[in-house]
């Protein structure tokens, strides 16, 4: 029994430094917290998430992830400083919401509950928002514009939060508009729906963390819901799912997130 | 009524003001006449009746707990003789215009449903066993066998459990639901309840009103953001479901909620003819409401402003609030001028008072939290915003998106005490998704939306619902839980913390009444 705890944690000493590893050559910060909400009042939308690393001891600002944490659950937190002037000692009284921004940046709400503390502003102006184009739809009346041949195979990926399938506001329904229209327009002989689960542990903040293997065909089958909405014909979908994919290339993505997703692949 | 917020900053009354105020309320009192009346000037009967044989004309007032209520057919004037809308089509005597009532906004307010029992001793169609009591298997004689049509407004809704898919294909739940307090009794009757031969859920909801139909049926974007799909099509027309239908959207086409209503309001027994029932889809889909007088701010239109049904009727539905498609921008004018050289002191306050609460909607932000389909999307919980973050579709307050949010009027521990309507516990099975913020088990008096889909997730959400000609059918929210408008703004501000001072609250009542 001894020597079976030993090898299990000999493993988990393993895995930890495999992930610190791979934190330390791409500068992700990855961590568990419970997270705080900073009511600073700038407006709609304009609170403040934080979240301290206990290993560092520093509080991070998760704002600016596109999901944001419930308060009384953990989130796990994967992003990259936002800019490293003094690392070791941020002057957080300058930052919008009293913590080191992080961003580019992914927030999985997790399952595991903690206490809900909410702070006042304490003089922080937090972000008033603002609503990036980029991520809002056309209104349905507005005629569609479908793309124009030539058409080649293409890839389109939809990523997701840690443990989740849930289409996110504002980020999935762009791509798959986008792929919709191209189905319509292209008429494509296959579209293939490949979904991902990352199912190997690894360890943060002292947790160990793997996605449930039936995640990867629940991520597949909402994608294939939409496609179907959107005009994919039973004929031409493919569905299927696989575990621990490779990262998505691109010097912007953060890689473990990037293996959480579906891709979507349309062939003639 | 006499709890409404009227008062508004009181101007004094000099004999000159106070004889054009008389003069004015007089004006008004006789347009009204003028609309509602028949063709030999006579004034016409705010009830209608069944099978009346009536003409419904193109525009008719009605006066309301504030104003004027104003209904207007866009098709012109109707023959209502043998029209499906106002004739008997089922076996308890009910036509639609039963319970939709163009006095009492297109649907039927507490006040009217009072009144009928007294005029008729509880013999109207309206007190039919079927929903119009608390259980069929009641003394139906008894005002107190329809206690809840009586003091809250509400029908019996019986659900099927376990739920069906609107082509009656079986859904399995994701909870078990017992029922924990039955004052009805018809949860655990023999014949009615749960584990009867035909199980049924019987929860009690308000009637929806029928008009502004275009705004119910069209949907502003192709994407439903709570649950990140697109929006469903319907096979026969090849346009999307708006997800607005019903407090439950247990229908998704004006032609299933007709189905729907025929079936279990009117006790029809078949269908509908084909022609028949686009005669009825016609009629509703032309039907505008809205409030278009108020009794101390005068007319809607006045001063620059487009309250009333007639900009209703002329402007795109579905469209999202935001810069240049500001919510209730029909009372904008108001803002910086509440009257004109003709406008009493008190018209102008009033106006005032409604410009502030047009301010307060868009602009006075608060911590949303712990609701379903807004805090489980991806804002996060809590969030701040404002009332038409939820209320985003420009004109009628509804939702752009299929509008299925749990505010809390339904459960606990939000609910308002409500010891006259059941109690159910539902538990949600290991495996699934629990109700994000009440668990895995919740206590509450109507499950919602989830007595139409089967998921924990959707446990107490309650389709957001059209804004206008509200003066007119009091009480609110889908169990009748507001008596009236002011208690509808107090319950948003003890849900959410808002701390709405008095001339706040004052200032939210006077805008919905005008809406």
């Amino acid at each position: 029994m001894a020597a079976l705890r030993l090898a299990f944690t000999i493993g988990l000493i393993g895995l930890a430094c495999a992930t610190a590893a791979t934190v330390a050559a791409d500068r992700t910060l990855t961590f568990v917290a419970c997270p705080v909400y900073r009511d600073t009042n700038a407006g709609r939308k304009s609170g403040c998430w934080l979240a301290t690393q206990e290993s560092s001891g520093l509080r991070y600002d998760i704002t600016r992830g596109r999901t944001k944490p419930q308060l009384g659950h953990e989130v796990l937190v994967e992003g990259r400083r936002e800019r490293v002037t003094r690392p070791n000692e941020p002057n957080l009284q300058d930052t919008p919401c009293g913590g080191i921004p992080l961003s580019p940046l992914v927030v999985s709400v997790l399952d595991a509950q903690c206490p809900s503390f909410m702070l006042p502003a304490e003089g922080f102006p937090g972000r008033r928002f603002v609503l990036d184009p980029k991520v809002v739809l056309a209104p349905a009346d507005v005629p569609e514009a479908l793309p124009p041949p030539p058409y080649r195979a293409r890839t389109w990926s939809i990523e997701f939060t840690f443990g989740s399938d849930f289409l996110q506001y504002q980020y999935s329904e762009i791509i798959l508009d986008e792929i919709g229209r191209y189905i319509r327009a292209s008429h494509p002989h296959a579209v293939e729906v490949t979904g991902y689960a990352v199912t190997e542990p690894r360890i943060v903040s002292e947790r160990v963390l793997a996605e449930k293997r039936e995640l990867a065909r629940s991520r597949a089958e909402i994608v294939a819901v939409a496609l179907r909405r959107l005009g994919a014909t039973d004929a031409m979908l493919r569905v299927s799912f696989r575990e621990n994919p490779t990262p998505l290339p691109g010097p912007d993505e953060l890689a473990e997130p990037s293996r959480r997703r579906v891709d979507i692949r349309l062939s003639y | 009524m006499a709890s409404e917020a009227r008062d508004v900053t009181t101007p004094v009354l000099t004999p000159l003001r106070c004889m054009a105020f008389a003069l004015t309320v007089t004006a008004l009192a006789l347009a009204r006449l003028a609309h509602s009346a028949d063709s030999a000037g006579r004034p016409a009967p705010s009830w209608w009746a069944a099978d009346s044989g009536r003409v419904f004309p193109q525009r008719v007032s009605y006066p309301d707990a504030t104003g004027t209520v104003t209904v207007t057919h866009l098709g012109g004037p109707v023959d209502t003789r043998g029209h499906p809308f106002f004739t008997v089509l089922g076996r308890n005597g009910r036509a639609c215009i039963t319970c939709h009532q163009p006095a009492d906004g297109m649907s039927v307010s507490v006040d009217t449903i009072q009144a009928r029992w007294r005029a008729t001793a509880g013999k109207d169609p309206l007190f039919a066993s079927v929903d119009g009591s608390n259980c069929p298997s009641l003394p139906q004689g008894a005002a107190s066998s329809h206690s809840l049509l009586l003091e809250r407004g509400v029908f019996r809704i019986a659900r099927p459990w376990p739920p069906r898919t609107p082509d009656g294909g079986a859904i399995t739940p994701q909870f078990t639901i017992e029922v924990l307090r039955d004052p009805t009794g018809c949860n655990l009757d023999p014949i009615y309840g749960l584990k009867s031969a035909r199980p049924m859920v019987s929860v009690f909801r308000r009637p929806r009103p029928v008009g502004n139909l275009k705004y119910v049926t069209s949907y502003g974007y192709l994407f439903e953001p709570k649950n990140g799909l697109p929006l469903p099509i319907d096979p026969t027309t090849g346009l999307r479901y708006s997800g607005n239908l019903l407090a439950d959207q247990r229908a998704r086409t004006l032609e299933e909620q007709a189905r729907d209503a025929l079936a279990s309001h009117l006790q029809r027994e078949g269908p509908l003819s084909a022609s028949a029932m686009q005669r009825l889809i016609d009629f509703e889909s032309k039907i505008y409401v809205a409030q278009s007088a108020d009794r101390i701010g005068g007319s809607l239109t006045a001063s620059g402003a487009q309250g009333g049904p007639d900009a209703l009727a002329a402007a795109k539905p579905a469209v999202l609030k935001g810069p240049g498609h500001l919510q209730w921008a029909e009372f904008d004018s108001w803002m910086q001028a509440p009257g004109d050289a003709g406008s009493t002191e008190a018209e102008r306050a009033f106006r005032a008072s409604v410009a502030r609460g047009v301010k307060l909607f868009r602009d006075r932000t608060f911590l949303i939290s712990d609701s379903a389909g807004l805090n489980s999307m991806n804002f996060g919980n809590p969030t701040r915003d404002s009332c038409n973050f939820c209320h985003n579709m420009t004109r009628t307050g509804m939702d752009v998106a299929p509008g299925q949010v749990d505010l809390g009027t339904t459960n606990e521990p939000f609910a308002d005490p409500a010891p006259d309507l059941p109690l159910f516990k539902l538990t949600c099975a290991p495996g699934f998704p629990p109700q994000p913020f009440l668990g895995t088990v919740v206590y509450t008096h109507d499950p919602g939306f989830a007595l139409t889909t089967g998921k924990c997730a959707d446990i107490g959400k309650i389709t957001i619902q059209d804004m206008r000609g509200l003066a007119a059918r009091a009480p609110y929210f889908s169990n009748g839980s507001a008596r009236t408008l002011r208690g509808v703004i107090d319950y948003y501000d003890r849900r959410y913390s808002i701390g709405l001072s008095e001339q706040d609250k004052e200032d939210l009542t006077n805008l919905m009444s005008v809406l």
